[in-house]
């Protein structure tokens, strides 16, 4: 399959290229190649990522009217190519309104990092949260409606289908740990949301900046991205039924400036969300409860450092102890970056810090432009601890290289 | 990358004729530096500035941006979109200023990548611009009140009769002891300035290779900043300059930033 999608699209590009040849000088060609070598910091050296990317944009726009088409690959010596397109969408302008259709990234709050009220676009976390952010969201087939008065915004979204978070494979070193008590047996048949009207989501927000404080304020009637584990105990052990359920959420962001601070928040009350529960009385193992998700936030400059700080906490509503989750989960991330060199190298510092299991992800990155547009990049992957979000990939301990020619 | 008030670039170029004329005889360093300061630089602006930075081996490096600056009374509005390096394109920083010297400017950074329009705090006017020779000080905002300003002398330079006004900050901790600057007389245009740093050592020396009298203002359409002491340069060039066209207000927005040059 993959080989037959590659030979469609290389045809469908050199179609695209032989239309386009006439108006070449209106298109705009941008993108990169990239290699990314990653090794686990283990005895064996095993290679934790071997990647190619070539990403293409090409856009082009008239008076009223614009595309934009983002083709990517991902090559790798020792797996199946991937291969498709992040983005694919028009766009129409009006005076005041502008109308986005087909395949985008949408994008809102005021959180680094940290996916609150950022819920529009759902997440590949092939490999966890280690990608760059534009890799990490994926694009959704949409209508984007945007109404514009002054600085204020209304936005609207209806996506028709829906998307769920893209988990690891199950052989991938970034499955998540399974807390299951024995091997279970999945059941996959009710996982997929049937593409029909009914099934559609739809988000509003309205957004204003000003000189005091930029803010939002959204509401989405919604799929969880993430499926419910349903569990049913049998003769034969634990049956797992992973199933998506209807979330409606409203929340907010906001950020100021303060003297030489910046300060950030963001929240959001999700009404009606499934947790998997130990208590005995229920047949599936999974409760509804609502749930609070916030940040606040801090970047300021030190010493020409920037640094920047969030506290996130997730609050289980009306909680009950068989809960699997802790009725407070509190994460905390940390950076700081620091420019060398005329701006041509860059030292930074990324962590994300579990508060509840005392674990964290820790990524020093040294960044040097060897020329305009072409980047050398060497990092590294901490994980700590032995249990949590971030914790439970201990053994997943990485240095890594990347190298990217922007064009 | 590091950006901030960078509606002064642009500005900085613009160089307008003093709107008061005073006698050779009476005009004090003050005077003569706030005439700089407060031209008359039109209702908008728009141009595309190429900086190029070059080291003491000779290698350049180019940045290219394009920049809309409008007046909007008690206030001014600058917008500008990164065109290469093709790392950096589609960045687009958008500034508000005010009248008022005590409030702070407004600044949001687009970053395509992330798809987020992002507010940042303003940064120290003594910090480099882009990783070039230029602070945004150099640039044109530091005010006249910051310093004491000194008549020299006059001198004729190029054919230009100039005032050589020196400046010394009244904070003593501020990154230049010193600065000289040739202004000529009939323009308000500083045509050359020398920069001394804290050991009153000369730092950098400013030189503008060419200037142009467009809708009535002096635009500075070249400009070199010499490093003397890093032996570095930063090239600056302006480019299809516009005045007065009516930008519209709503190309100060968030939807503008997000849009880019379409």
């Amino acid at each position: 399959m993959r080989k037959l999608n590659f030979k469609i699209f290389w045809v469908v590009f050199a179609l695209f290229v032989f239309i386009n040849g006439a108006q070449a000088q209106t298109l705009n060609w941008s993108g990169y190649a990239r290699n990314y070598t990653g090794m686990l910091l283990t005895e064996n050296n095993e290679y934790a990522i071997l990647q190619n990317t070539f990403n293409l944009n090409i856009e082009q726009s008239k008076d009223k009217v614009a595309y934009k088409v983002n083709p990517y690959i991902y090559q790798y010596p020792n797996q199946e190519m991937e291969i498709g397109l992040r983005e694919a969408y028009m766009d129409i302008y009006f005076n005041a309104v502008d109308l986005r259709i087909g395949k985008q990234q949408i994008i809102w709050g005021k959180a680094d990092g940290v996916f609150i009220t950022d819920i529009v676009s759902p997440k590949d976390l092939s490999e966890f949260l280690l990608r760059d952010f534009d890799e990490i969201r994926m694009g959704v087939t949409s209508l984007k409606a945007n109404y514009y008065l002054g600085d204020n915004t209304f936005e609207f979204v209806w996506a028709p289908n829906f998307v769920s978070t893209q988990m690891p494979d199950e052989s991938s070193i970034w499955f998540p740990q399974l807390d299951f008590p024995t091997a279970p047996v999945f059941d996959y048949s009710q996982k997929e949301v049937g593409a029909k009207l009914e099934n559609s989501e739809v988000f509003a927000k309205f957004s204003a900046i000003t000189s005091a404080m930029d803010f939002e304020i959204m509401g989405g009637y919604a799929w969880d991205d993430d499926p419910t584990m349903h569990i049913a105990k049998n003769s034969t052990g634990l049956t797992v039924t992973p199933r998506h359920h209807r979330l409606g959420l409203a929340g907010g962001s906001f950020s100021s400036t303060l003297g030489g601070f910046v300060l950030r928040g963001e929240g959001a009350y999700y009404n009606g969300k499934y947790f998997n529960s130990e208590d005995p009385k229920l047949t599936d193992g999974t409760v509804k409860k609502n749930y609070i998700h916030y940040l606040v936030g801090l970047d300021y400059t030190l010493w020409d450092i920037r640094l920047s700080s969030q506290f996130i906490q997730q609050a289980i509503l009306d909680y009950e102890k068989p809960i699997k989750n802790d009725e407070y989960e509190n994460t905390m991330t940390v950076l700081a970056s620091k420019d060398f060199l005329r701006e041509t190298l860059r030292l930074e510092l990324f962590s994300y810090i579990g508060l509840n299991n005392s674990d964290a992800l820790i990524r020093p990155k040294v960044i040097y432009d060897l020329a305009d547009g072409f980047e050398l990049l060497l990092g590294a992957n901490i994980f700590v601890g032995d249990a949590g979000r971030f914790g439970q990939y201990d053994g997943n301990d990485m240095v890594y290289a990347k190298v990217k020619y922007s064009f | 990358m590091k950006v901030k008030k960078l509606q002064l670039v642009l500005m900085a170029m613009l160089i307008a004729v003093p709107t008061l004329i005073f006698s050779q005889a009476k005009i004090t360093g003050l005077q003569i530096i706030e005439n700089v300061y407060n031209r008359e630089t039109g209702n908008d602006s728009q141009g595309d500035l190429t900086m190029s930075l070059i080291n003491s081996r000779g290698d350049q490096r180019v940045r290219k941006i394009k920049q809309f600056v409008k007046d909007f009374g008690d206030m001014e509005k600058s917008i500008m979109f990164f065109v290469s390096p093709a790392d950096v394109r589609n960045t687009s920083f958008m500034n508000w200023s005010y009248d008022d010297a005590g409030k702070d400017d407004d600044q949001w950074i687009y970053l395509p990548a992330l798809k987020k329009v992002k507010r940042i705090s303003s940064d120290s006017k003594s910090d480099y611009f882009m990783g070039s020779d230029f602070t945004y000080d150099d640039l044109g905002d530091r005010h006249p009140t910051e310093d004491n300003h000194k008549l020299l002398r006059e001198e004729t330079i190029d054919g230009e009769n100039c005032y050589v006004v020196e400046s010394i900050p009244k904070d003593e901790d501020y990154m230049y002891s010193r600065t000289v600057v040739w202004i000529i007389k009939d323009k308000s245009i500083g045509l050359k300035k020398e920069f001394y740093d804290e050991d009153e050592e000369l730092l950098k020396t400013l030189t503008n290779k060419k200037y142009e009298k467009i809708k009535g203002y002096w635009i500075i359409l070249s400009s070199e900043m010499f490093n003397v002491q890093k032996d570095h340069t930063t090239k600056m060039e302006l480019a299809n300059v516009k005045l007065d066209t009516g930008i519209p207000a709503n190309k100060f927005t968030e939807r503008m930033m997000k849009r880019g040059l379409k």
